[in-house]
């Protein structure tokens, strides 16, 4: 029970970095990138396929979560152009099926070029007990690393004057270019770190499970469960979504079984839809 | 000449709303468009802030033709609107709005504390999120915004929507003092004495159109305008 607990928090830390990266995308942009999990995957695939070639671990990852960020980086400037062009209801559709085609188009490339490519970050040492509970270097690193990204996440947002920009145009657009935030270089602002964002949950979940082609699919549903229960648009929202899921996961697991974690992960997804549609801490509608 | 609008015509969905105007702005002027709902004021200054696409004619800013050049960018430049509706930060506090007032600059100590100083309410209020001022402390607060960059022009669409006559005549005393320290002010009204007090120069535009333009004094005493908007029989 207790371990089931401090698992479900290490687990829910990278459930909360997932959705972090899909849900600002959609608060700013409106589209809902159904190709989060991929994009993650295929910057794990990256630094895979970089310490294969004999290079260190540490500059393999910053190049995959790199190559993430480029990935959504070019996306912005490319195909999500004919999106922005639209307005309401169906700037949102175009938007989620241009993201399922990239979504496809990646998942077809890994089964075709790397289907057995799996990217498992060994993190050396004993484990460490924490609660009376013994955690593997592993999970100790990349909760510390989530969790220090999330507090850079706040910071930045509520701080700096670019942070303090973007959640302008979340808020009200017409209000932020008159203040002279120019809203399209936002995006491809927003839609960088969110690539980056993706690689490095590639990077963090390989050191306690290996992350191949197997889990694109998994890693969108997960980010979008996190991002509605969080509420879209909402940064602490997703974290304390993704650590709250987290824990349900590995209860339920713990306590049903593991098939159907899933199933009780999209049920708090439903619950929260009906009862508090705009999320723990999303923006309640006006 | 800090402004000079000619031949503008714009509209939405190609549907004219704003026909040929043509008007200019001195610096340390302070003119007035005057006109009913509907007359297309709101239509004209968005416009000229490039917030509609159907635009034509021209539109200089400084001796430079800003009718291509994307909003956030005239914004910098220099030329603040503030628009009827507000459009603030509703989420933010006061003072995370008057940050972004300045963007992508550092906002100035010493416009923060001009703010500060024409509308005392707000610095009572400087943690408090946007969303749950009063309508006069929210016009306070938009004004306020559009100060902290500096603008040589700010432009103001109907300040007094919403507001009670004491709150009104008070936003007007705060531009008047604004206009004193020499900023160049273009205000849209409906409420005619307030705008007339305040301007040198007015602009009637009806229809769309401007159909009478003059001083103030010649404004307030030609009988159409008058009749039609100071209520006099």
């Amino acid at each position: 029970m207790r371990s089931a607990l401090v698992d479900g928090v290490v687990l829910g830390l990278q459930y909360g970095l997932l959705g972090v990266g899909l849900t600002l995308i959609y608060g700013l942009a409106g589209v809902l990138n159904l190709a989060h999990g991929q994009i993650a995957v295929l910057g794990a695939i990256v630094v895979a396929l970089v310490v294969d070639a004999g290079a260190a671990a540490f500059p393999a990852a910053l190049l995959g979560i790199a190559a993430a960020g480029a990935f959504l980086l070019l996306l912005d400037l490319t195909l999500m152009r004919a999106v922005y062009r639209q307005e309401g209801e169906r700037r949102v559709l175009l938007g989620l099926l241009l993201m399922l085609g990239v979504a496809f188009v990646i998942d077809g490339f890994l089964v075709w070029r790397y289907p057995v490519e799996q990217l498992a970050l060994r993190v050396g040492g004993d484990a460490v007990p924490i609660l009376g509970v013994r955690m593997t270097r592993g999970s100790l690193l990349a909760s510390g690393i989530t969790v220090a990204a999330g507090l850079v996440l706040v910071v930045f947002f509520r701080y700096s004057s670019l942070g303090r920009g973007v959640r302008s145009v979340i808020q009200d657009e017409e209000g932020a270019r008159l203040c002279g935030v120019s809203p399209a270089a936002v995006r491809t602002f927003v839609f960088a770190m969110s690539g980056v964002l993706a690689g490095l949950v590639g990077v963090t979940r390989s050191m306690t499970s290996p992350i191949g082609v197997n889990n694109t699919i998994s890693f969108t549903i997960l980010a979008l469960i996190v991002a509605v229960v969080g509420g879209l648009g909402s940064v602490s929202g997703a974290f304390l979504a993704g650590v709250l899921l987290g824990v349900v996961d590995r209860l339920s697991s713990f306590y049903i079984g593991t098939y159907v974690t899933t199933i009780v992960l999209l049920l708090c997804a439903a619950v929260t839809i009906v009862a508090r549609p705009s999320g723990l801490l999303g923006r309640s509608p006006p | 000449m800090i402004l000079r609008v000619r031949g503008l015509s714009a509209g939405y969905a190609g549907k004219h709303v704003v026909h040929d105007v043509t008007f200019d702005v001195d610096e340390g002027e302070a003119v007035t468009i005057i006109g009913s709902n509907g007359a297309g004021k709101s239509t004209l200054f968005r416009a000229m802030l490039g917030l509609l696409h159907t635009v034509s004619g021209t539109i200089e800013f400084d001796g430079r033709d800003i009718s291509k050049v994307p909003t956030h960018a005239i914004a910098r430049r220099g030329l603040a609107y503030v628009p009827a509706e507000r459009h603030l930060f509703a989420q933010m506090s006061v003072v995370e709005n008057l940050l972004l007032g300045a963007f992508p600059r550092r906002a100035d100590p010493e416009v923060e504390d001009l703010v500060f100083g024409l509308f005392p309410r707000l610095a009572e209020r400087r943690k408090q999120a946007a969303g749950t001022l009063s309508g006069g402390e929210q016009q306070m607060l938009a004004v306020g915004r559009a100060l902290m960059s500096k603008p040589r022009v700010l432009m103001l669409d109907e300040p007094t929507t919403g507001l009670a006559p004491r709150l009104a005549a008070e936003a007007y005393r705060a531009l008047a003092t604004l206009r004193d320290a020499g900023l160049t002010l273009v205000v849209t009204e409906q409420q005619v004495p307030l705008a007339l007090q305040l301007a040198s120069r007015g602009h009637v535009i009806e229809n769309g159109r401007i159909e009478l333009s003059g001083t103030s004094a010649e404004l307030a005493d030609n009988p159409d305008v008058q009749r039609a908007y100071l209520g006099v029989a």
